[in-house]
């Protein structure tokens, strides 16, 4: 039997679930049926026990040794018994007497059309809850992690604190009420899509053994769109970087001295007020995104520009109303013929010294914006708006996922954060509150089997203790 | 049949190997174990029904599942999908008794902050009036308390994460002023181990047994249902419009015992902290503090090998010191 870390953690031969969120494990949950153990009884109850305890152990913890889990394990189920107030208030508990010493029977309407099967307290569905309280699979399960494995490898690697201090124990058991914090960058590097790497087809060119054929197919197929979307992106960015090196800049040097301090002004407020303003709408195109990353990356060098002796003020803002243009920022289509030059006016002093009232006029004006000035409200707040989604989140080429970040793909599926914790997403923090508990209709405790399966686990693990 | 001569990895374009990836030749320079190393021959790539049936799968059913659903959560339907099966919120499509339950969106978070940090609410006024779970409403505030201070001291959050998440998940919001379906059940009893057997326990037929003598008879040490509650306040609150008081009176009544008790359970632990204080003598030196405490080495329990105690155990062996033993923390303070 190969060590757990040499096994391969999804195939597609005998599929077995796993706490993780690769679409191989997508695609196992969703084929799998109902194991149907001790229906027939062709089967010895041994054989019962041990086909449902393989079935569960497979997704609970397969990382910890049965020797771990056992000593773990606690037939003790822990549950809760929703208290009405109301009811309290009314009855003292004196009315339980009544019948055999159990309260009165209710009457079950039988001849009712729709005759509601009664509802159990799934204990069963308990028997794997000591796991719950391990920080590795805690962590998973508050969506941190991409799978217990790597939640585990988070925790040996100092990327996890709880109540403020570093834990490097994964089988560190969370008491009710600790704290788990988990650094961020992990964070988004374990939920954010991948990497592209370098968008060529190098690992095309290396046909995988056999050992990892699983893997090489479908990876060819993503890194293939890949590489074609960064391609797209590459000569977008190519063809908006070519008036970045503009060349009059040094064929001017005997120009009269301009006073910048308008231009520069007018950019910076832009800025400010972008930083200042809330967004509130939600409908932002991806080519407005897009569009809005290279005016960011564009307006930097241009404001450094600004300053420089050597340019006018009507480039800088000639350029600044290009990439305005550019933008399109209510999503209207603009007029590329009427992008011709137009600043020289806009470029006087008195411009920015009366901001309000040429936002008033800009308000009212037919065709595309002149300057920054003549934007109007709602393609001032569209442009702030995108100033500050693209401060929230950066492309930054240093981090080791996908920038800006967006979540991984087959993710959604496997959305759900248990009641037992409390996750702030924002800080990558989450509160342990208590333990798992089964109440009427439901178990905490999340399973990929029914009751019948976790009961006959659960059985197999009662019999050493 | 004649050697023939591997075609060219870089020929092939990345999308033709992938159409083709059942038929295309393996072009592995590095020989696999078991090959003649004259052969030319190239190996067929290994493709069984079942990888077919998986990238049949990606291209027709796990499209829905790649991007997140941008109208919330999108679980694992198996089988003919229906209107009724497609929000329902079971990730585990076999396991019927667990759902994925609602978190508070942000906006719930923060106004749930803001009644207990700035208003001053009371924690168990804060749980009653929402919904929210006691223990969930301490939480809250403090998580939102570390995001604070991350936003002061200029740390960034993880906001595009944060809105993703909430995206696939189904969320509960909460509105001010206005009375909100509950997040979850309050007012939830524990099942004590000791209520879970069976009792034969004679009465006369004439006696009023209430829930107090029956938490008597199962432990002398018990308390009544009614006090273990998480909200023993929401009852008296019951009671008191049961008696016909008016619902202001009886909320004012509430909120006053609700503030009551959160004080006297403050209290307790400041004592508490107190009293391990001043049984502390602390000594700083430049490197360490080092912590006295009297001990008494004659307590070793009833037979002797009591765990929490200091004095000697007989026949308890001590590990503590042994090499290779992984002492993992069992609480952190």
């Amino acid at each position: 039997m190969p060590r757990a870390a040499q096994r391969r953690l999804h195939v597609l031969r005998r599929p077995k679930l796993r706490q993780s969120w690769s679409k191989y494990n997508l695609y196992n949950l969703w084929r799998q049926r109902d194991p149907k153990i001790g229906n027939a009884d062709h089967e010895t109850f041994f054989q019962q026990k041990w086909k449902a305890k393989g079935l569960l152990r497979a997704y609970h913890g397969e990382h910890i040794k049965e020797r771990d889990w056992e000593r773990m394990f606690s037939r003790r189920l822990l549950s809760v018994a929703n208290m009405n107030p109301r009811y309290m208030a009314e009855n003292d508990g004196s009315e339980m007497a009544a019948g055999r010493g159990s309260g009165k029977d209710t009457e079950r309407n039988w001849d009712a059309d729709v005759v509601k099967p009664s509802v159990i307290t799934p204990y069963m569905n308990m028997t794997f809850a000591p796991m719950e309280r391990r920080l590795d699979i805690a962590i998973f399960r508050a969506m941190f992690a991409s799978s217990a494995r790597q939640a585990r490898h988070f925790v040996v690697h100092g990327k996890v604190k709880v109540n403020g201090k570093v834990m490097n124990f994964p089988a560190y058991k969370l008491n009710p009420g600790d704290m788990f914090q988990v650094d961020p960058d992990a964070v988004l590097f374990a939920t954010g899509a991948p990497k592209k790497k370098g968008g060529s087809n190098a690992r095309l060119g290396i046909t995988g053994s056999q050992k990892n054929n699983a893997e090489a197919e479908p990876a060819a197929e993503e890194e293939a769109e890949g590489a074609e979307a960064e391609g797209a992106e590459a000569t977008a960015e190519a063809s908006e970087e070519v008036p970045e090196q503009d060349p009059e800049t040094t064929d001017k040097p005997e120009a009269p001295k301009a006073d910048m301090k308008p231009t520069r002004f007018a950019i910076r407020k832009l800025t400010e007020q972008a930083k200042s303003i809330l967004a509130k709408d939600k409908d932002v195109s991806a080519s407005q995104k897009q569009n809005l990353r290279s005016f960011l990356k564009r307006a930097k060098p241009l404001l450094s520009k600004a300053g420089r002796s050597a340019a006018t003020p009507a480039d800088v803002l000639d350029e600044l109303n290009s990439m305005v243009k550019e933008l399109n920022l209510s999503g209207a289509p603009t007029d590329a013929a009427a992008a011709a030059a137009n600043a020289a006016p806009a470029a006087t002093p008195e411009a920015p010294a009366s901001p309000s009232s040429g936002q008033a006029v800009a308000s009212t004006r037919r065709g595309p914006p002149r300057s920054i000035e003549d934007l109007n409200e709602d393609e001032l707040k569209a442009l702030q708006r995108l100033i500050k989604e693209e401060e929230e989140n950066p492309a930054d080429p240093t981090k080791p996922y996908h920038t800006p970040w967006k979540p991984r793909d087959y993710m959604s599926p496997f959305a759900f954060i248990p009641r037992y914790l409390e996750v702030n997403q924002k800080v990558c923090s989450a509160v342990y509150l208590r333990h798992p508990v089964a109440r009427v209709g439901s178990a905490e405790v999340p399973t990929p089997f029914g009751p019948s399966t976790n009961q006959l686990a659960f059985n197999w693990y009662l019999r050493r203790r | 049949m004649p050697p023939r001569i591997p075609t060219n990895p870089s020929a092939s374009s990345a999308s033709a190997l992938v159409r083709n990836s059942f038929a295309s030749p393996c072009t592995s320079q590095s020989l696999p174990g078991g090959r003649a190393g004259f052969s030319t021959t190239p190996i067929r790539e290994r493709s069984t029904n079942l990888r077919r049936a998986f990238l049949e799968w990606t291209r027709k059913v796990a499209s829905h599942y790649r991007r997140p659903n941008s109208e919330g959560p999108s679980y694992l339907i198996n089988g003919r999908p229906s209107p009724a099966s497609r929000n329902r919120l079971r990730p585990f499509p076999l396991n019927r008794n667990f759902q994925s339950e609602s978190v508070l969106n942000d906006q719930a978070r923060e106004l749930i902050w803001g009644k207990v940090m700035r208003k001053g609410e009371s924690l168990k006024a804060v749980s009653a009036e929402l919904g929210v779970d006691l223990t969930r409403v301490a939480a809250v505030v403090r998580l939102k308390e570390v995001e604070k201070d991350w936003v002061s001291k200029g740390k960034k959050l993880a906001t595009p994460y944060s809105r993703a998440v909430l995206g696939m998940l189904p969320t509960k919001s909460l509105r001010e002023g206005v009375e909100n379906q509950p997040l979850e059940p309050i007012n939830e009893l524990h099942i004590h181990a000791a209520t879970q057997k069976q009792l034969f326990w004679p009465t006369s037929e004439s006696r009023q047994f209430t829930r107090e003598d029956a938490a008597k008879a199962f432990h002398p040490k018990m308390l009544s249902a009614d006090e273990r509650v998480p909200h023993p306040e929401l009852i008296q609150m019951e009671k008191d419009l049961l008696r016909n008081m008016s619902p202001n009176e009886a909320r004012t009544r509430f909120i006053n015992a609700a503030e009551e008790s959160e004080r006297k359970a403050a209290q307790r632990q400041m004592k508490k902290a107190m009293a391990e204080e001043q049984a502390t003598t602390k000594i700083n030196t430049p490197r360490f503090e080092f912590r006295f405490r009297e001990v008494d080495s004659e307590l070793v329990g009833k037979n002797g090998r009591a765990p929490n105690v200091v004095g000697w155990k007989y026949g308890m062996p001590h590990y503590d010191r042994k090499k290779g033993m992984v002492k993992i923390p069992t609480s952190v303070p």
